[in-house]
């Protein structure tokens, strides 16, 4: 009887311990494996983002090189051309009773004038030389005040020198290139008469807040124009931002909207941080 | 002080479903089953701990709280095979759906021929091993199609703690159950004792459903 009594005691014991073994070793593999898939998800996951940053910055780059073959193209072929066409101009002599023609000489010269003028502003604009010879805060300022120049806009900055250019200056151009196309779009959909531009850098990360009267955007709005819009601006914004794992933020408060564009401290090689 | 443990360990399978209990806030439907067998399983419970306490003021033929260990079994396996299926997990599908139909046949063939569902003495040592059977397979085919699956974004989730508690407590309960009856009539004091065993892996499976409920709750 006591034999017995031991030998189901012992059953009870064995049996609980080596179920519970088994069930323990099923639980670590199924932990483990788990784990394993998860890693590999996560590497797979942040592969495909490198990539896709890469391609971004791939198209950023080659967007700014051609920017700037046209800008130099503009300016060193077409401008020269329109100078050599005034030149030309300049050696007509007409008559002085001939006052139709006179008017008309007048006229082309100053056509000519404007067209050069034209030019040089777009050929400025595209290859972004003061941005390259003077720094971020110098181009805003710049671009900020070709806006206002002979218009009804106020446009104001104020802007933190602290921040000087961070080599390689790729960021720099994004960042110019992100403020260009809100102003741009500011301008021609918001119907703004006061904008105004601050920075502030920080613990190594530069913010930019850009305040506008006009009927700005919600973030809401943004998101969903983004994705529907046909335009190339929001996405080219939007394709530098990544680049510059930055964050844009769009808010509204007493009448007033509010584009926020905050950039991380970059890592110790120079690229963006996170 | 011994009493005092015995006394909390006498009455964890009350207070221990209080933990999710309370716990829980508005659960999705995938959950349902799991709150559901909470409050069953309170009332059961808190009837099986008051009939055992009062046995000696309470009439003899009212005086067995066996048969509430049955009906708690039942409750116990429909609901948890409510939740396994309701899992949605494409995987074993027909083995799943006969599960519930094999316990059926089993549980009319058993109480019909076998045994008695209102026994006095005893509460049903073989229907108990089936359910924690069946539930133990429920348990091992979540694991076996999860590990098939590609992972989201976390390993534990809501319904890998629920079925991760229910796993320990059954594992453990397994040949406890198979033997109770046996033991009970050769060495009494032995299974009383062994049923603290159950007890404490009662509070570890409300512990792990607590965790689960809550995880819920924040997602």
């Amino acid at each position: 009887m006591n034999q017995a009594n031991n030998d189901i005691r012992l059953l009870l014991v064995v049996g609980i311990a080596a179920m519970f073994l088994l069930f323990a070793t099923i639980l670590l593999i199924f932990i483990f494996t788990q784990r394993k898939k998860l890693q590999y998800q996560q590497s797979l996951h942040s592969l495909k983002e490198s990539q896709q940053l890469q391609l971004v910055e791939a198209s950023v780059r080659s967007e700014e090189t051609e920017r700037h073959r046209i800008a130099e193209e503009l300016h060193n072929e077409v401008g020269a051309l329109l100078s050599s066409a005034k030149l030309h101009l300049l050696t007509i002599k007409l008559p002085d009773d001939d006052s139709y023609n006179q008017q008309l000489y007048q006229k082309g010269n100053e056509l000519i004038d404007e067209s050069i003028q034209k030019i040089r502003g777009i050929s400025h604009s595209l290859h972004s030389h003061i941005l390259q010879s003077f720094g971020l805060n110098e181009a805003i300022k710049h671009f900020m005040e070709k806006l206002t120049n002979g218009s009804l806009i106020t446009a104001t900055t104020a802007l933190d020198y602290n921040y000087t250019t961070t080599e390689p200056p790729q960021s720099d151009t994004s960042i110019y290139r992100i403020i260009q196309e809100l102003l741009n779009n500011i301008l021609k959909h918001a119907h703004a008469n006061e904008i105004h531009i601050t920075s502030k850098y920080e613990n190594e990360s530069l913010t930019f807040t850009i305040i506008h009267n006009g009927i700005g955007l919600s973030q809401e709005l943004f998101e969903e124009i983004r994705y529907t819009s046909d335009g190339m601006g929001l996405k080219n914004i939007q394709n530098r931002i990544n680049l510059l794992k930055a964050n844009l933020n769009f808010s509204k408060s007493n009448e007033l909207y509010f584009i926020q564009i905050s950039l991380p401290k970059p890592m110790p090689d120079g690229t963006p941080g996170s | 002080m011994q009493q005092w443990v015995q006394l909390i360990l006498d009455w964890s399978e009350v207070w221990a479903l209080l933990i999710p209990i309370i716990i829980y806030k508005k659960q999705p439907v995938l959950y349902q089953p799991v709150v559901s067998y909470l409050w069953c399983a309170l009332f059961i419970n808190l009837t099986i701990d008051f009939v055992w306490k009062f046995r000696m003021v309470i009439p003899s033929v009212y005086n067995s709280n066996n048969y509430l260990y049955n009906v708690h079994s039942i409750i116990r396996f429909s609901l948890f095979t409510l939740f396994f299926i309701q899992l949605n997990q494409p995987f074993l599908v027909w083995i799943k759906k006969i599960v519930p139909i094999l316990f059926l046949i089993f549980f009319v063939i058993n109480f019909g021929w076998y045994e008695q569902f209102f026994n006095y003495s005893v509460f049903s040592s073989r229907l108990l091993a089936v359910e924690a059977f069946f539930l133990l397979f429920y348990v091992l085919q979540y694991y076996l199609f999860k590990i098939n699956e590609n992972v989201e974004v976390n390993i534990f989730t809501p319904d890998f703690w629920i079925t991760t508690g229910l796993g320990i407590y059954m594992v453990i309960n397994f040949f406890i159950f198979l033997l109770y009856n046996e033991l009970s009539t050769r060495l009494q004091t032995f299974a009383i004792s062994l049923w603290n065993v159950h007890n404490i892996s009662y509070i570890i499976f409300n512990l792990f459903i607590a965790k689960s409920l809550h995880e819920s709750s924040k997602q």
